[in-house]
C-alpha cells in the first residue's frame, strides 16, 4: 500500500503559510524555553538532592519555588505551538496522535499529577523532609515521560510508511520504537533542558531573583556547572542524533542544503562559545549565545520536518481562502496582552523594591 | 473519512470527552466568576477594615489558584486532547476556520496566568489597589476567554449564516451567541458562591464562617437569575429541528432534561440552606454535596447540549461521525470503503464480509454508540433485531425517524456487511447460531 494514500486531505487556511510558520517558530521557541527550565531544573534539583549538603538543598529549595511557575507557563505556552502545528501540519498529527491514542490521552492527565507533585514540593518544603525526594522523583519522572512521548508523536507524524500499523491494531497502542533517531532525538532535548536550565538557575542567582536563602554565588557557579557539563554531552549526543537520521536528511545539513549547512555550522561555533562562556562563568554571554544557539536549533528541527515529509506534503501545497481581518483582531489583542503583562509586571516588580527596601 | 477511528469499543460513544468535558466545564466557569468573587470580597475586605475576611479572601484565592489554574487548566487542554482524537475532522475545521480566534484566546489565558500568579503572590505585599487592579485584569482576561470560547462552542450548534458566507465573523457570533454568554456569564457567577461554600466550611472562626457563608449564598442567588434567563433565551434561539430533538425525539436527551429540571431548583434550595446558621461539621459536607450536585447540573446541560446537536457535530456542516454533509452523494454512490482514507478493505467480499462490517461500524456508529460500554450502548438496542434481513432494513430506514443518527452512508453490498456484523459479529453478537439462509452470507471472521 502507498502510505501517501493515507495521510488525509488538510483543510484551508486563512492567511498564506507563512503567518502560521513565523507564529509557530515564535511561540515553539518560547515553550521550549519554559519547559527547559521546567524540565531541567527538576533534573537539577534532583541532583543536588542526591547529592545532599547545604548548598544543594537550598537550590532545590529555590528551585521549588519557581517550578510551579514554569510548568504552568510551560503547558501555556505549549498551547500556541500546538495550535500552529495543526494549523499547519494537522492531517499528520492528528492521524499519528490516534496511532498513539492511549499514550496521547493519558499526558494532560498525567500532567495534572506532575502539577500538583510540584505544588506539595513547593509547599511543603520543609514539612516533608525526607519524603520530599520522592515527591521530587514522581514529578520529575512523569515530564520525563510526557517528554518522551512527545519525541515518539512528533517522529511518528513524520512517517506515513508507519501508520499502516493502524491495519493490525487500532486500539493506539502504538510508539515510534524502531526508529534509531527517537532515542538520540529524545535525549538530545532532555539534555539541552539541563543546560539551560542550568543557566536559568545561574540567571536566578544573578539577577538577585532568590527567594530562598541560597548563596547567590553558589547558585551561580552550581547552575553554571550544570549548563557546562550538560553542553559537553549535548554536543556528543547532537552528532549521535545527526548520523541517527536517514541518510537524506543528514545530508541536507551535510551540504545537501546550503543552508541547512550553514545551520549546523553556526550551530557547532555557538555550541563551543557556549562551553567557553560557561567555563568562564560568564552568565549574561552565555544566554545570549544559548538563545541564538536555540533559535537556529528549531530551524534546524524545522528542515528535518520539511526533509521528512518532502515525498508527501510541502507548506505551500495548502489552500489560501483568504480573510484577514481575523488575523489583524489577533494582532490588536496580542498587542493588548503584551501591554497589560507589562503594566502587570511592573506593578509586581515595584512592590518587590518596596518589600526589599 | 478522511482520518482513522481510535478503536474503543467499550469507552466509545463520547464517554472519554463526556468524562472530561463535565469536570471541566464546572471549573473553567468557576475560573472566570472566581476572579469578581475575590476581588469584590477583598474590597469589602478594606472598606470596613476586615483582617477575618481578607484572611479568608487570601486562603481562597490559594485555593482559586490550585483548583482553577491547574486544574481547569489542564483539564481545558486535555479537552482539546482529547476531541482530537475522537474527533480530528471537526477539530481540524474548528481549527482551521478559528484559528485566530484561538490565538486570541491563548493570549487571554496567558494574561490569566500571569495575573492570578501576581495576584496571589502579592497579596498583602502590594499596593491595594493596584493589587484591585491586577484581580480586574484576571477576571477581564478569563471573562474574555469565555467570550471567545462561546463563540466557537455555539457555532457548533448554532453555525447561521456561515453556512453560506463561511466567514469568521458570521460563524462566531451565530444565532446562539449572546444568549449563551448570557447564560454562560451567569453559571459562572452562581458557581463562585458554590465553591466559595467549599472555602468557608473550613473557618474556625464561627461568625466570620456564617458571615461568609451568607454571602456565598447571595452569590448563588443574584446570578441564578441571569443563568436561568439567559439559558430560557438560548433555549428558545435554539433553531427548530434541534429544539425537537431536545424536547421530544431523543429518548436519552430527555432524561438529560429531566434530570436539569430537578437539578437546577436543588442547587438552589441547597445553596440557600446554607445561609442558614448551622453546624460545622455539616457544612464542611454539605459544601461537597452542594457541588456535586452543581456537577450533574452542569453535566445535564452539557449532554443536552451535545445531545441536540445530533447527527451534526458542526451543524449541517459536518455529522458527528466525521462525514461532510456535502460529501455525502459521493460516498452513496462510490461506497463509504472506497471514499475512506482509513478502512482495511475498501471493497466488501464474502471473505471479508465481517471485518468490513467491523470498520463501517467502526466509521459510522461508534462516534455516538459504545459496545458494552457506558454511554448508549449498542448490544442492548439491537437485541430485537435477530436477522440479518431484520437489521439490514432497520439499516436502510436508520436516521429517517430516528433523526437524532444519520442516515446509513454506503451501497448496499455495505449495507449488508454491518448487518452481519452487528447480529453475528464477535463483538455484538445478537445471534449466536447461524441460520441456514444466512450461512451462504457467513464466513468465519478474523
Ligand atoms: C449522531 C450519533 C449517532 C450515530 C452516528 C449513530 N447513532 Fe444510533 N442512536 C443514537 C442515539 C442517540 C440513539 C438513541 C439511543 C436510545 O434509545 O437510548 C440511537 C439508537 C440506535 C438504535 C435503536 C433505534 C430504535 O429506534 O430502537 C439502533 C439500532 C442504532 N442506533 C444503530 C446505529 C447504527 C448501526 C449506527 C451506524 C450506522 C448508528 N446507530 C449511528 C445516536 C447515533
Amino acid at each position: 500500500m502507498n502510505p501517501a494514500t493515507l495521510i488525509p486531505t488538510p483543510d484551508a487556511i486563512p492567511v498564506p503559510w507563512g503567518w502560521f510558520y513565523i507564529l509557530l517558530m515564535l511561540t515553539f521557541l518560547l515553550h521550549i524555553l519554559v519547559m527547559n527550565a521546567m524540565l531541567g531544573g527538576g533534573i537539577i534539583a534532583l541532583i543536588s538532592s542526591f547529592r545532599g549538603g547545604e548548598q544543594n538543598t537550598l537550590l532545590s529549595k529555590e528551585f521549588g519555588y519557581k517550578w510551579p511557575y514554569t510548568i504552568a507557563f510551560a503547558v501555556n505556552m505549549g498551547v500556541a505551538p500546538l495550535l500552529f502545528v495543526q494549523v499547519l501540519y494537522g492531517q499528520f498529527i492528528y492521524s499519528s496522535s490516534i496511532l498513539m491514542a492511549v499514550w496521547w490521552f493519558s499526558i494532560f492527565g498525567l500532567l495534572i499529577l506532575a502539577y500538583y507533585a510540584a505544588y506539595i514540593y513547593d509547599f511543603k518544603f520543609e514539612a516533608l523532609g525526607s519524603l520530599r525526594i520522592f515527591v521530587l522523583e514522581f514529578s520529575v519522572l512523569i515530564l520525563l515521560f510526557v517528554g518522551f512521548l512527545f519525541s515518539n508523536n512528533m517522529t511518528l507524524m513524520l512517517q506515513p510508511e508507519k501508520w499502516q500499523a493502524y491495519f493490525t491494531s487500532g486500539s493506539g497502542t502504538l510508539l515510534n520504537l524502531s526508529d534509531p533517531s527517537l532515542i538520540p532525538r529524545y535525549l538530545h532535548f532532555v539534555v539541552g533542558s539541563v543546560a539551560v536550565a542550568g543557566l536559568f538557575l545561574a540567571l536566578v542567582g544573578h539577577y538577585r531573583f532568590t527567594k530562598s536563602s541560597v548563596d547567590r554565588d553558589a547558585l551561580i557557579s552550581k547552575g553554571m556547572g550544570y549548563f557546562t557539563y550538560a553542553t559537553v554531552i549535548q554536543i556528543f549526543i547532537g552528532i549521535w542524533f545527526l548520523i541517527a537520521l536517514p541518510k537524506n536528511i543528514m545530508m541536507v545539513f551535510m551540504g545537501g542544503s546550503g543552508y541547512g549547512t550553514i545551520l549546523l555550522l553556526i550551530g557547532i561555533v555557538l555550541a563551543f562559545a557556549a562551553l567557553y562562556f560557561g567555563y568562564k562563568q560568564q552568565v549574561a554571554m552565555a544566554s545570549v549565545i544559548t538563545l541564538v544557539t536555540l533559535v537556529i536549533m528549531i530551524f534546524m528541527r524545522d528542515l528535518v520536518r520539511i526533509a521528512y515529509l518532502k515525498p508527501y506534503f510541502q507548506l505551500s501545497d495548502l489552500t489560501v481562502q483568504p480573510e484577514y481581518s481575523p488575523m489583524i483582531f489577533f494582532l490588536v489583542v496580542f498587542a493588548i496582552g503584551l501591554a497589560l503583562i507589562g503594566y502587570m509586571l511592573k506593578l509586581a516588580f515595584g512592590c518587590r523594591k518596596e518589600v526589599t527596601k | 473519512m478522511n482520518y482513522p477511528v481510535w478503536d474503543l469499543t467499550t469507552y466509545g460513544g463520547g464517554f472519554l470527552i463526556a468524562l472530561v468535558a463535565v469536570v471541566h466545564v464546572l471549573v473553567s466557569h468557576f475560573a472566570v466568576g472566581g476572579g469578581l468573587f475575590l476581588i469584590t470580597l477583598e474590597k469589602k475586605a478594606y472598606k470596613d477594615e476586615d483582617a477575618g475576611l481578607l484572611d479568608y479572601v487570601k486562603k481562597h484565592s490559594k485555593f482559586f489558584l490550585l483548583v482553577s489554574m491547574v486544574f481547569g487548566g489542564l483539564t481545558g487542554v486535555g479537552i482539546w486532547w482529547t476531541i482530537a482524537l475522537l474527533n480530528p475532522a471537526a477539530t481540524s475545521s474548528l481549527i482551521h476556520t478559528f484559528v485566530f480566534g484561538w490565538a486570541a484566546e491563548w493570549v487571554f489565558f496567558v494574561g490569566e496566568i500571569v495575573a492570578l500568579f501576581i495576584y496571589f503572590y502579592t497579596f498583602g505585599k502590594m499596593d491595594r489597589n493596584n493589587h484591585i487592579i491586577v484581580g480586574w485584569i484576571y477576571f477581564i482576561c478569563a471573562w474574555m476567554s469565555l467570550f471567545l470560547i462561546n463563540g466557537i462552542i455555539g457555532y457548533m450548534l448554532t453555525p447561521g449564516a456561515w453556512i453560506e458566507t463561511h466567514s469568521f465573523w458570521s460563524g462566531f457570533f451565530n444565532p446562539t451567541f449572546w444568549p449563551s454568554l448570557v447564560f454562560r456569564t451567569g453559571i459562572s457567577l452562581t458557581l463562585c458562591g458554590v465553591f466559595g461554600f467549599v472555602t468557608a466550611a473550613f473557618l474556625k472562626d464561627d461568625n466570620l464562617r456564617q458571615k461568609i457563608m451568607r454571602t456565598c449564598a447571595v452569590w448563588v442567588a443574584i446570578p441564578f437569575a441571569l443563568m436561568v434567563g439567559g439559558g430560557w433565551w438560548y433555549f428558545l434561539a435554539i433553531p427548530e429541528p434541534a429544539k425537537t430533538i431536545i424536547l421530544e425525539k431523543s429518548p436519552e436527551v430527555t432524561n438529560y432534561l429531566q434530570l436539569l429540571t430537578w437539578a437546577m431548583p436543588i442547587l438552589f434550595i441547597a445553596s440557600m440552606i446554607m445561609a442558614i446558621r448551622l453546624p460545622q461539621s455539616f457544612q464542611k459536607v454539605f459544601c461537597f454535596v452542594i457541588v456535586g450536585i452543581a456537577l450533574i447540573y452542569f453535566g445535564a446541560f452539557e449532554f443536552i447540549r451535545e445531545g441536540g446537536r445530533r447527527p451534526f457535530i458542526i451543524y449541517d456542516h459536518m455529522y458527528s461521525n466525521q462525514v461532510y454533509v456535502k460529501d455525502v452523494p459521493e460516498i452513496q454512490k462510490a461506497g463509504f470503503l472506497t471514499s475512506s482514507k482509513w478502512a482495511r478493505h475498501k471493497e466488501v467480499t464474502d471473505e471479508n464480509l465481517m471485518d468490513a462490517g467491523r470498520d463501517l461500524f467502526k466509521f459510522q456508529c461508534s462516534a455516538c454508540h459504545s459496545v458494552n460500554g457506558p454511554l448508549n450502548d449498542i448490544v442492548p438496542i439491537v437485541q430485537k433485531f435477530d436477522t440479518v434481513f431484520g437489521m439490514d432494513s432497520m439499516l436502510n430506514g436508520l436516521g429517517k425517524i430516528n433523526n437524532y443518527m444519520p442516515h446509513f452512508m454506503g451501497t448496499r453490498e455495505e449495507r449488508w456487511a454491518l448487518a452481519n456484523y452487528i447480529v453475528h459479529g464477535p463483538d455484538i453478537r445478537v445471534v449466536q447460531e447461524i441460520t441456514q439462509q444466512e450461512t451462504a452470507q457467513k464466513k468465519p471472521a478474523h
